[in-house]
């Protein structure tokens, strides 16, 4: 962001994101979600460089201290759950594991998504329509049910061998639909434009007014989605490995929570904690998705 | 109305490349392995030769993969769903399961409308207040939590530790009901799940209907009220609040999708004997038939959900219709 701000100095043109910028820096709730981000993010790297015991380690079952309640031994903040798993390493850790499930598929469904909405609606014709047909088949169907058993069934096919991009895929495949369709009306609309014409009349190429003028005009929209499609899918790997339908071996909150959820009635701290991490990293990246898009669509102006 | 009638046809007659697209999905991933009997085969260690003659039987596993879709979705429908691996026709294990689900569903779905429409009406009408903030600030930690947690924390608070509500299945025993009475068991259980549910939707509609009472109340059409004298109840209920519910009417049948597909994690926390937590069983033991049938079940409700749906909306708004 601050690159965006210095630029307001050195090019005018930079003019939409330097607005866009100003007033995300007035918008309190998009700035706590970029906190929350950030926050999560150091806890990741504080997970894979520093966090006292390695994912997935039963360690304290040999050091006797599993099943320890939170706030009583401060080698183990947060308890440690039956088997041996200390809480607050392994929601370290899970915050590694989920944010990269989380950008990873987001990034592939948008590059995925950018590139058949952009060939769908700039070329029109079958590939458009047939797209539109794909997109609207995909607003109606129950996702997160075809999400499980496809995971399922990629599971017991490769084993334990892709651990967490087995997640990844699972929801990248499912995940660029949205983005296309979004992609292809942002075209549909900008194409039109006077600005677009009035650079096909001056003998611009194809080429170049795809990406000097439609790109640059459709990013906004996508930036926003790609901030709240995060959150989703941190929401879907949860809920795909909290039902045992990821892989067991990798350092998630979902399967945190299932082993918490296991243990509930002896132990609470282990599914309460993950939880709240869950929540507040879903929260930090709807917040910046709704700061983001305050800022960055002219119809909200006042 | 001869419009209406012919945006009714349209409409269902796009329910159809919906089916055939979620069919061949489905199809294509529980045959992912070349065929569906080497995946039952990962799953189940010690298939009985009659199960396995079953599956070569149901699955018609001698054809290749194409002719063998067109066998299944011709038994699909025809409402042969064939047999559970373990026990029971296909068709008489779902429709219990069906009714359980949609007793939890229908309620959450009718009680978020009824009280997140009217929220989210008073939260735009006072943007910025402080009723406002606590509004939107309850409604995006609703949006942000996995729903099944808050059915964790709720059975770890009143159930664990309060002992005031069941967290297990949808009626106790039979003469071991809570109160003595069938109707105050089921109450009981269905109390808790209810309250998630409604919870999660909820805050989705509020954002929602809060979203387009703000822009409808922006646009020129209600300024051009405001200054010709009308007043401001009017304005927002007889001019805005038209404009802005229909988008609302639409999203009730994504948010039945949406609601319907986090079933898994909800029913399987409240052990609720719904589609949701059967689907969760039956892919655990790898059971194809149940597994293809709970699949299509959905997608059917889901499709269903949505026709009604846009229906309501090109009645609401005619400009659909077209």
């Amino acid at each position: 962001m601050t690159e965006v701000h210095e630029e307001k100095y050195k090019r005018r043109s930079a003019g939409q994101w330097a607005v866009a910028w100003r007033r995300f820096k007035r918008n309190k709730s998009g700035l706590a979600g970029s906190a929350f981000v950030g926050a999560f993010l150091i806890l990741a790297l504080y997970g894979i460089f520093a966090a006292p015991y390695p994912g997935r380690s039963f360690a304290c079952l040999y050091q006797g201290c599993a099943n320890l309640p939170p706030f009583q031994n401060w080698a183990h903040p947060l308890g440690t759950e039956t088997s041996g798993i200390d809480v607050w390493s392994e929601i370290a850790h899970g915050a590694a594991g989920d944010l990269y499930v989380g950008v990873a598929a987001t990034v592939i469904s948008v590059v995925i998504g950018l590139v058949v909405g952009a060939l769908a609606g700039y070329r029109g014709g079958v590939a458009g329509s047939l797209l539109l047909g794909l997109t609207q088949v995909f607003f109606v169907l129950p996702i997160l049910i075809i999400i499980l058993l496809f995971a399922k069934i990629l599971l017991f096919l490769v084993a334990a061998g892709l651990g967490l991009n087995l997640i990844v895929l699972a929801l990248a495949i499912f995940g660029w639909p949205v983005i296309a369709f979004i992609a292809r009306g942002e075209i549909l609309r900008i194409r039109e434009l006077e600005f677009v014409q009035a650079s096909r009349a001056l003998g611009a190429s194809n080429t170049r007014i795809l990406f000097r003028h439609i790109v640059p005009n459709m990013l906004s929209p996508i930036i926003v989605i790609a901030s709240l499609s995060v959150a989703g899918n941190i929401l879907t790997e949860v809920i795909i490995s909290f039902l045992g339908f990821g892989d067991a071996t990798a350092s998630t909150w979902g399967n945190l929570l299932f082993d918490g959820f296991q243990y509930v009635r002896s132990s609470w701290w282990v599914s309460f904690f993950p939880g709240i991490a869950v929540v507040l990293c879903v929260l930090g990246f709807n917040l910046l998705g709704d700061g983001l898009s305050d800022a960055l669509n002219p119809r909200l102006r006042e | 109305m001869a419009s209406l009638l012919s945006y009714v046809v349209r409409r269902i007659l796009f329910a159809i490349p919906v089916f055939i697209t979620v069919s061949v999905i489905t199809f294509l991933i529980t045959n992912a392995a070349g065929n569906p009997i080497d995946i039952v085969r990962l799953g189940i260690k010690n298939l009985q030769p009659s199960q396995l003659v079953y599956l070569q039987h149901y699955f018609h596993t001698d054809q290749p993969v194409y002719i063998r879709y067109f066998y299944w979705l011709s038994d699909l429908l025809q409402g042969n769903w064939g047999s559970s691996l373990y026990s029971g026709t296909v068709t008489s294990l779902v429709a219990p399961w069906i009714w359980t689900t949609l007793e939890l569903q229908i309620p959450a779905l009718l009680l978020s409308l009824a009280v997140g429409i009217p929220i989210g009406i008073y939260s735009a009408k006072h943007q910025y207040s402080k009723a406002d903030a606590t509004v939107t600030t309850t409604a995006i930690f609703g949006v942000s939590m996995p729903t099944f947690w808050l059915g964790v924390m709720l059975i770890i608070l009143f159930s664990l530790n309060l002992h005031w509500l069941p967290s297990y299945g949808a009626l106790s025993i039979e003469g071991y009901y809570i109160g003595g009475n069938i109707v105050i068991d089921a109450l009981a259980h269905l109390l808790l799940p209810l309250f998630v549910l409604t919870f999660v939707s909820l805050a989705a509609i509020v954002r929602l209907t809060r979203a387009n009472m703000l822009e409808t109340l922006r646009q020129d059409f209600v300024l051009a009220a405001r200054a010709s004298g009308v007043s401001e109840s009017r304005v927002t209920y007889r001019h805005a609040l038209k404009n802005a519910i229909t988008p609302v009417v639409t999203v009730v049948g994504l948010s039945f999708g949406v609601a319907l597909g986090g079933a898994p994690g909800l029913e399987t926390t409240f052990s609720w004997p719904g589609l949701g937590y059967a689907f969760v069983l039956a892919a655990g033991k790898l059971d194809l038939p149940v597994i293809q049938a709970i699949t299509m079940i959905i997608t059917i409700m889901v499709l269903a959900a949505n026709i009604v749906t846009d229906l309501a909306y090109a009645y609401l708004d005619p400009r659909v219709r077209l």
